[in-house]
């Protein structure tokens, strides 16, 4: 009998370290393997019998079957497997060592320990028994199998030729189907799903093997194809009443394609047919979190915990639990708005934002980001005639660590942000170094999800909301979004892009290690020509197509009127005119490059000019480290030019450069040039990359009370206050500056008495107070 | 909370009583190394000193050793001076900067030939008459001093706070900024005390490494009770205004509402809150008539 469970999901925490270490990568849902599932034919029948018992749901007589085999049975490996099926791991764990000290040329021992490495959460361990197992013998199928599975569970291409590769070695072991199958559906390939199953299955019955992983597959099928009352759902609980699996692993393919309140209802069932399918319960807390329901999810946490305290996924999201009372809920309703009736109602009728800050930083982010979130909602709500019907709530961590438990089970996650439908969850720039985020752009580029998602309830395919998403970030203000990439660059050049039919496959399972990022990039500039060629409309259309179960082709066709493979060969046209001359010469451009770097060295700046330009010329949208920009501002500073300088450092911000410190000096050198709004401007760009430097805030306050700006002054003002800096009495005088600006006496009264109190003797505050009260 | 009262309770006095005192400056820049390092160490003693000349007012009364003349022998050599030039009254402050090790057993500074051991600089300020002493010393390692320097009237600072923390430093470039920068003046009265420009260099520091999300290798130190009322130096014409005679009456006064404002704060939590802003107004007024009546004497009005 096999108990492989699908895709819970519980094992991401084993991956936690490789999310933080690499966040180009993809998160992944992993496949757990729920009890001792043997993908080996020939396992002993001794435990097959105590097997069949727990198939058919005899859990009691099946655990006194496993306790009679780990009391009594003189082979270590039974005794090994049955402590498992007992779920006493540290037991099982100690035999399995046992076995293989044992048997030292035995790859079967070796996988079984593995798989039980699997279930408790070490895939890395896992990992070296199955290698150690290919040791011994390189063609051992059950091993490849074990390495497939990780493979798949990180969603990485190439688990697919291993698990063939293991079947094409030993053709019994039915378990590949079911890895198949999986994968297939996870890639929205029913078909191909459905050959495996059927495949799986007669082999299953050929062999006297549990029927249920493919009964379960099945009503997955049945359930994305909008079947609900799957027969094979019926036939899995005539088999094993307490089957609960039957719906707690199609609520898998829910998850990663977004559909949280489906998934949750489904493991509703789950926990009902099995109040003690731990996992079930971990994961519905997991997508009743998702979507903001924190006291239910919390109670399935603990549940989940009391059953199976192993899980690394159960006690982390415990842990960020704990945290939520150090952050700050803010709502855009909370202020009171003070104006016409009119404008009152306004701001009433509203959608309801909710932030979520932490503590330390609410203060400092709230004023942008509500502002931020205020108006792309605004925006989203005309362009895409779409109303939320919940409040959105954004929440900003400014641990990365938390933000990644936040976030698990997510596969092809870019990891700044990510949207569950009403619900955002970010990393918060102070979790990043300066000048590697821009939080603003993210921001955007998540709430367009919450609009994608919710305007067709989640049903939308990945790429395109992925794709609508890069497109409104790219237009939300002059130099936000992505810049097109080299990887980007290198793919389309090597003809790694997918047919848009197929875009989804680019974020689901990656064959190349950028290719999620490449996709991200695709889709974005698919939306793009849409919009250049058909006009935005289209977009919207194609959104509102995807709102009923369709396939992109479909859709496409319905749409723009003709098939998806014309539309990929005018964009292949539309690249070729866009980047076909870049792609050509990149490596003039980095030889240019190079030479103007070499002479920047040198500091021969009139040599930096010709190379520099030449190189911006090709590719003028490199912003990245060793960029023309800031080469050739530099020169023409060195060279006494600075209104070249200035217009080179504009460009780099125009274009989305994010260095805060070249920005900084761009907004210093156009105060000195007597260009007061721009310098406003340009700092004004760098909140939305570095809102927590103090200096960014005094100086922008400092220019727009000088400006007669005096309300914005109040606003940076105190945010400077919030970053708690070591001149307090300053930044209260400031304040009282301001404000006394502004004619508010309450308030200057208030803050000039603040910096007195910190300091008694600050002239400046004693000449401002002596003003006011006489 | 201790420290600011403190302050608030001795500024004037302290103010008053340095006045007659001399400020001794010495200034020490070690062994670079790399060039990069030796470069970076002569930009803060450079910068250690033209702070330090204008507050001291006389030349002769900062000390500056850096490069192949900071030997041992030098280093001594300046004691020797201080021990005749300075009276029990004045106050020396005495900054170390560069490389420093520790071998196991005691820490060393990093200068051309033999290094200066921490006993060896204890024996050093101890030979001075004046006990009201600082001595910072902001290389690697220097947290394996503290111990042997601390004394009663003596503020120790340190880049570190062990001497486990053995890579290179960046608390130098922010102890010199501490002690010129008007954001280190946090009570703005014109003067940098040791605990000021402590609070700036420590927070400077931890910015560093926050901002960058590197691991923070050095964690400072401060040794001393008095650091609160150690004035390092000065903004402005602070001191001007203390040393003139005919001020005196108007400064006493100044002193005194100070001194009611530090207790009344020490009754905040106490009282509610209309009443204390009531009273925090009255005396922070008066204080700034008063203030404005020194301005005025002293014909700084227009400041």
């Amino acid at each position: 009998m096999k108990r492989r469970r699908f895709f819970s999901g519980l094992l991401m925490l084993a991956l936690l370290p490789l999310l933080v270490s690499a966040p180009a990568q993809t998160p992944k849902v992993v496949i757990q393997v729920d009890g001792p599932a043997d993908p080996t034919p020939g396992r002993d029948a001794a435990l097959k019998t105590c097997d069949e018992f727990v198939d058919r749901g005899r859990r009691a007589e099946g655990r006194n079957c496993f306790s009679r085999l780990l009391n009594e049975h003189g082979d270590t490996f039974v005794q090994a497997e049955a402590a498992w099926a007992l779920r006493d791991m540290q037991r099982a764990n100690e035999l399995f060592r046992d076995v293989v000290e044992r048997r030292p040329r035995d790859p079967y021992a070796r996988v079984r320990w593995g798989y039980l490495y699997l279930e408790t959460h070490s895939a890395a361990e896992a990992a070296k028994l199955f290698k150690e197992a290919l040791t011994i013998d390189e063609n051992y199928a059950p091993a490849k199998l074990g390495t497939a599975t990780i493979l798949a569970n990180r969603f990485e291409g190439k688990a697919l030729d291993l698990v063939n590769e293991a079947l094409a070695t030993d053709p019994n072991l039915s378990e590949s189907y079911v890895l198949l199958a999986g994968m297939a559906i996870e890639e929205h390939d029913y078909e191909t799903a459905e050959e495996h199953i059927a495949k799986g299955l007669a082999k299953a019955e050929e062999l006297g093997d549990s029927p249920l992983e493919f009964y379960t597959l099945r009503a997955s099928l049945d359930l994305l194809r909008g079947k609900e009352d799957s027969e094979w759902t019926r036939k899995a609980l005539e088999h094993n009443p307490s089957y609960g699996r039957i719906y707690a692993d199609p609520a898998h393919f829910y998850v990663i394609t977004r559909r949280y309140r489906e998934a949750t209802a489904l493991l509703r069932k789950a926990i009902e047919v099995d109040p003690e399918l731990w996992t079930a319960h971990a994961d519905l807390a997991v997508n009743l979190l998702r979507q903001g329901r924190e006291e239910e999810g919390r109670r399935h946490l603990e549940i989940a915990y009391k059953g199976d305290p192993f899980s690394p996924q159960t006690t982390n999201w415990l842990r960020l639990l704990d945290s939520f009372p150090n952050y700050e809920t803010i709502s855009n309703k909370d202020d009171v708005v003070l104006g016409t009736a009119a404008e009152v109602e306004a701001a009433a009728s509203k959608p309801e934002i909710v932030l979520k800050l932490h503590d330390k930083e609410a203060a400092i982010l709230r004023p942008y980001v509500m502002q931020l979130a205020d108006e792309s909602v605004e925006t989203f709500l005309k362009k895409y005639n779409f109303r939320p019907r919940l409040p959105v709530q954004i929440e900003f961590y400014p641990d990365h660590d938390d933000f990644a438990v936040r976030t698990m089970g997510m596969p092809g996650l870019g990891l700044l942000g990510v949207t569950f439908g009403y619900v955002v969850a970010m990393d918060s720039p102070s979790g990043r170094s300066p000048g590697s985020f821009h939080w603003g752009t993210t921001l955007w580029h998540e709430l367009a999800h919450v609009f994608t998602l919710e305007a067709t309830d989640h049903l939308v395919p990945r790429w395109y909301s992925e794709g609508l998403s890069m497109y409104e970030e790219w237009h939300a203000r002059p130099g936000w979004g992505e810049r097109i990439s080299t990887d980007f660059l290198e793919a389309m050049k090597e003809d790694k892009l997918l047919p848009v039919a197929d875009l989804d496959k680019g974020f689901v399972r990656p064959r190349y290690p950028s290719q999620v990022a490449v996709s991200y990039f695709q889709a974005g500039l698919v939306c793009q020509l849409i919009a250049d060629e058909w006009g935005f409309p289209k977009l919207v259309e194609l959104l509102n197509g995807f709102a009923k179960p369709i396939s992109t082709a479909d859709n496409f066709a319905a749409v723009l009127g003709f098939p998806s493979e014309e539309f990929d060969e005018k964009f292949e046209k539309y690249l070729e005119n866009r980047f076909g001359e870049l792609i050509e010469k990149l490596p003039e451009f980095r030889k240019a490059m190079k030479k103007a770097l070499v002479a920047a060295k040198a500091k021969d700046w009139d040599a930096v000019l010709g190379p520099a330009a030449e190189a911006q010329d090709i590719y003028p949208d490199y912003v990245q480290s060793a960029n023309a920009y800031v080469v050739l501002s530099t020169a023409y500073s060195e060279l006494g030019d600075m209104e070249g300088a200035v217009e080179q450092l504009k460009q780099y911000q125009a274009r989305g450069g994010k260095n805060p410190l070249h920005i900084k000096k761009l907004a210093a050198w156009l105060n000195e040039l007597e260009r007061r709004p721009e310098a406003i401007d340009a700092l004004t760009g760098l909140i939305y990359i570095t809102p927590g430097d103090p200096e960014v805030h005094v100086l922008l306050g400092e220019w727009l009370l000088e400006e007669g700006r005096s309300a914005e002054a109040v606003r940076e003002f105190s945010t400077h206050l919030a970053t708690k800096p070591l001149d307090l009495a300053g930044a209260h005088f400031n304040l009282a500056r301001a404000y006394h600006k502004m004619e508010d006496s309450e308030n200057t009264r208030k803050h000039l008495l603040s910096a007195l109190e910190a300091a008694p003797n600050y002239r400046p505050a004693q000449k401002l107070l002596l003003k006011i009260i006489d | 909370m201790k420290r600011g009262l403190l302050w608030f309770g001795l500024a004037g006095l302290v103010l008053a009583g340095q006045a007659a005192a001399k400020s001794h400056f010495v200034i020490v820049g070690g062994l670079g190394g790399e060039a990069r390092y030796a470069k970076q160490w002569s930009e803060s003693v450079d910068g250690l000193n033209e702070t330090c000349r204008k507050t001291a007012g006389d030349d002769a009364l900062v000390h500056v050793l850096k490069g192949k003349a900071a030997t041992k022998e030098a280093i001594e050599a300046v004691f020797a001076g201080l021990r005749r030039e300075t009276a029990p009254s004045d106050i020396v402050s005495v900054f170390l900067i560069g490389h420093g090790s520790y071998d196991g057993h005691e820490y060393r500074f990093n200068i051309p030939g033999r290094d200066l051991t921490a006993a060896e600089i204890k024996g050093l300020l101890d030979s001075l008459p004046a006990k009201d002493q600082l001595i910072a010393i902001t290389t690697s390692s220097s947290g394996a001093s503290v111990e042997e320097l601390k004394a009663d009237r003596r503020i120790v600072i340190t880049a570190t706070k062990s001497a486990g923390e053995r890579t290179v430093t960046v608390f130098a470039e922010h102890w010199v900024e501490a002690l010129r920068d008007a954001e280190a003046d946090t009570n703005k009265d014109e003067v940098i005390t040791a605990l000021e420009a402590f609070t700036y260099a420590d927070k400077k520091v931890q910015d560093f490494y926050a901002l960058d999300k590197r691991m923070a290798t050095e964690h400072a130190r401060l040794e001393g009770e008095l650091a609160a009322s150690f004035t390092l130096t000065r903004l402005g014409s602070a001191l001007d205004a203390a040393s003139d005679p005919k001020l005196r009456p108007l400064l006493e006064r100044r002193g005194g509402i100070e001194r009611r404002i530090a207790e009344l704060k020490n009754r905040k939590d106490a009282m509610e809150t209309a009443a204390y802003t009531s009273e925090l107004q009255k005396l922070l007024v008066e204080l700034a008539r008063t203030q404005a009546e020194i301005d005025t004497a002293s014909g700084r009005d227009e400041q």
